[in-house]
């Protein structure tokens, strides 16, 4: 036993079964030791206290039913430093913003696991009167701490928490009672890290997906949900959505669910509420395929990813449209942005502002479908086609594995996230803005998308670069990263 | 003229590579040799990057917030390497939260920083800056 157990620990081979619950046991021991707090997780007590929580506190039960009612639940982002600022924020985001889900955002050195750096940031941060940091550091104050921000709010919470190495925030977020966990080992690996190779962040997860699954086991059905922004930077929906697929196969092979997809909008009316029903389809189109039929995947749209403009009339068009965006492509929740975005980390009340702008956007589009649209329906068609390429390539290439397939096809460069950090990625690929819209792809690197299929990503892009009377080069994919930061003097002089 | 070495990278614990790398591609079709050390930089990586390409200057950035934290002793860093007089800058959503610019400019010129620049600077903007100063430098 213990030789499987060494076995497992130190060099296993990547596959996407489940981890064995006596190895898993071990695994949990050794990472609870890592930092000191991790010794204040007891799992049984964990449970009963996660069982005792009310239903209107579940986020599991909040995305079930709103996706039944076909209702768009509001969630910001937020993390500041300190325990009494992140509680102040939380009140906030509950009662100014009515926020239906209550986020708390770790800081980044929490993120890397630097717990020293996020202890030095809190001692600044009470010193000066004002946050360093852009989270608060979970794991650092611990489990008490985490349950007082549970009982300050009246709905449901969720970690986000934007890394590759979720292990010790996701134990102690869940015992504290966090119903909701954001991230996933194929996107958070593409996006927040530079080193760390794929199948570690794959690995990574599997032990977050394996905890979740052993909560349900007791009774517990946590929201697990995969960001599917990844850089945040000109994604078209299909390489967002084939992650997106991947990783949740990788989350329901571990056990788990309930598993939440996100889109990041790419401010396409038609191309975003299309890639809203694409994404639910496709991913049950793959979990079936894949024997499991229990699997719930709500849809999550989020506000603009990339860079915002400075002036906050601007900003806040984005907001509320985004709000639109979300309801009319009947998405299950909506994660807000602010008119502070181009500054960074909103205060307060800009962060409540943002949630009632988009709020009010969802009331006034909630009846709104793009149903039987002809320009819905093809576009739809056309992600579900390219997301079959390349799932259906990374499958084949694991010889049906979805851990072992994609750890493959990044080397090959099959899968591709374009201006990744991650050394471990290709990169080659350069979305851009075409004449219609559309967010399309100008170099397709190794995708493995059809000709016909690439075609209409061409033209749309030569259509643009014509129209400009720019030429047909990289350039069109630079500007359309800082497009929609412009001032409106430059967007569209008088 | 002798081509000037820029070091360029994202300082801390933080990711954003997008402008990073846009604002490397810019400084090289201007003609500079970049050395670019991509995100999630270590302060002490830049200067060891500085020595080893004999830099004439390092362009800091930071989008995440935490850069009041990382950057704190970076003069201190290349002045205890022996780079007393390297040309430094920083730009980026440098703090959290919206704080009035001259305020966060000033905590970064007293950290030692030659130059800050504000959220949402354009490369246009770097080159110039860029410019101004290694013209008025001896070679």
């Amino acid at each position: 036993m213990n030789d499987i157990v060494n076995a497992r620990i130190a060099a296993p081979t990547l596959t996407e079964t489940a981890i064995p619950i006596e190895i898993f046991h071990q695994m949990r021991t050794a990472n609870l030791t890592r930092w000191q707090t991790g010794a204040q997780v007891d799992f049984d007590e964990s449970v009963a206290w996660q069982r005792a929580l009310p239903p209107h506190k579940q986020l599991a039960v909040a995305m079930r039913r709103a996706h039944a009612e076909r209702r768009c639940l509001t969630q910001p982002r937020g993390g500041f430093a300190t325990l009494a600022m992140q509680k102040a924020l939380m009140i906030a985001l509950d009662r100014e913003g009515l926020a239906d889900i209550v986020p708390t955002t770790t800081d980044s050195y929490t993120r890397n696991e630097q717990f020293a750096a996020a202890q030095n940031g809190v001692n600044e941060s009470e010193r000066l009167e004002r946050s360093l940091l852009n989270g608060f550091p979970i794991v650092n104050y611990g489990l008490a701490a985490g349950r007082e921000l549970i009982e300050a709010i009246d709905k449901p919470a969720i970690l986000l928490t934007g890394t590759a190495m979720p292990k010790l925030t996701a134990e102690i977020g869940f015992a504290a009672g966090y119903t909701g966990y954001l991230g996933s080992g194929i996107a958070y690996t593409t996006s927040y890290i530079k080193e760390l190779s794929i199948e570690e962040g794959i690995r990574n997860y599997q032990y977050l997906d394996r905890l979740a699954a052993l909560y349900a086991e007791h009774g517990v059905e946590l929201h697990r949900r995969q960001p599917g922004f990844l850089t945040g930077t000109n994604i078209p929906p299909c390489i967002a959505i084939a992650i997106g697929v991947l990783d949740c196969l990788l989350a329901a092979a571990q056990g788990v669910r309930h598993y939440g997809l996100e889109l990041a909008q790419t401010l396409h009316l038609v191309q975003d509420a299309a890639a809203i029903a694409a994404c639910e389809t496709l991913a049950q189109e793959y979990l079936a395929r894949k024997g499991y039929r229990d699997v719930f995947t709500p849809v999550t749209s989020l506000h603009w990813m990339g860079a915002w403009p400075q002036d906050e009339a601007q900003a806040a068009t984005l907001v509320s449209y985004g709000g639109t965006l979300a309801a009319i492509g009947g998405a299950v929740s909506v994660t807000t942005k602010t008119t502070h975005e181009a500054h960074g980390i909103p205060t307060p009340l800009a962060n409540a502002e943002g949630l009632r702008m988009t709020r009010m956007a969802i009331y006034l589009a909630r009846d709104i479908r793009l149903d039987g649209l002809p320009e819905y329906e093809r576009e739809k068609d056309l992600i579900a086609r390219e997301v079959r390429a390349i799932v259906d390539k990374v499958l084949e290439m694991g010889d049906g594995d979805a851990a072992v397939g994609t750890v493959r096809a990044f080397a090959a460069g099959v899968l591709d996230v374009p201006w990744s950090p991650n050394r471990h990625v290709k990169s080659r690929v350069m979305p851009a803005r075409d004449a219609h819209g559309y967010l399309r792809i100008f170099d397709p690197g190794a995708l493995p998308l059809p000709k016909d299929i690439l075609d209409v990503h061409t033209d749309g892009l030569r259509a643009r670069a014509a129209a400009q009377g720019v030429p047909y080069d990289r350039d069109l994919a630079i500007r359309s990263v800082y497009e929609l930061s412009e001032p409106l003097a430059k967007l569209m002089p008088n | 003229m002798r081509v000037r070495t820029l070091v360029t990278g994202v300082i801390g614990a933080d990711t954003h590579i997008v402008g990073n790398r846009i604002l490397g591609m810019a400084l090289e079709e201007a003609g500079y040799r970049v050395i670019a050390l991509g995100a999630l930089t270590p302060a002490a990586d830049f200067v060891k990057a500085a020595i080893e390409t004999a830099a004439d200057a390092i362009l800091v950035s930071s989008l995440y917030g935490q850069g009041e934290l990382d950057c704190r002793g970076f003069r201190d860093l290349c002045v205890e390497a022996g780079l007393d007089d390297i040309l430094l800058y920083v730009g980026g959503n440098l703090v959290v939260g919206k704080q009035p610019w001259p305020e966060v400019e000033r905590r970064f010129l007293e950290m030692g920083f030659d130059r800050a620049f504000p959220p949402g600077t354009r490369v246009e903007d770097a080159l110039a800056a860029l410019a101004a100063d290694f013209a008025g430098r001896a070679v």
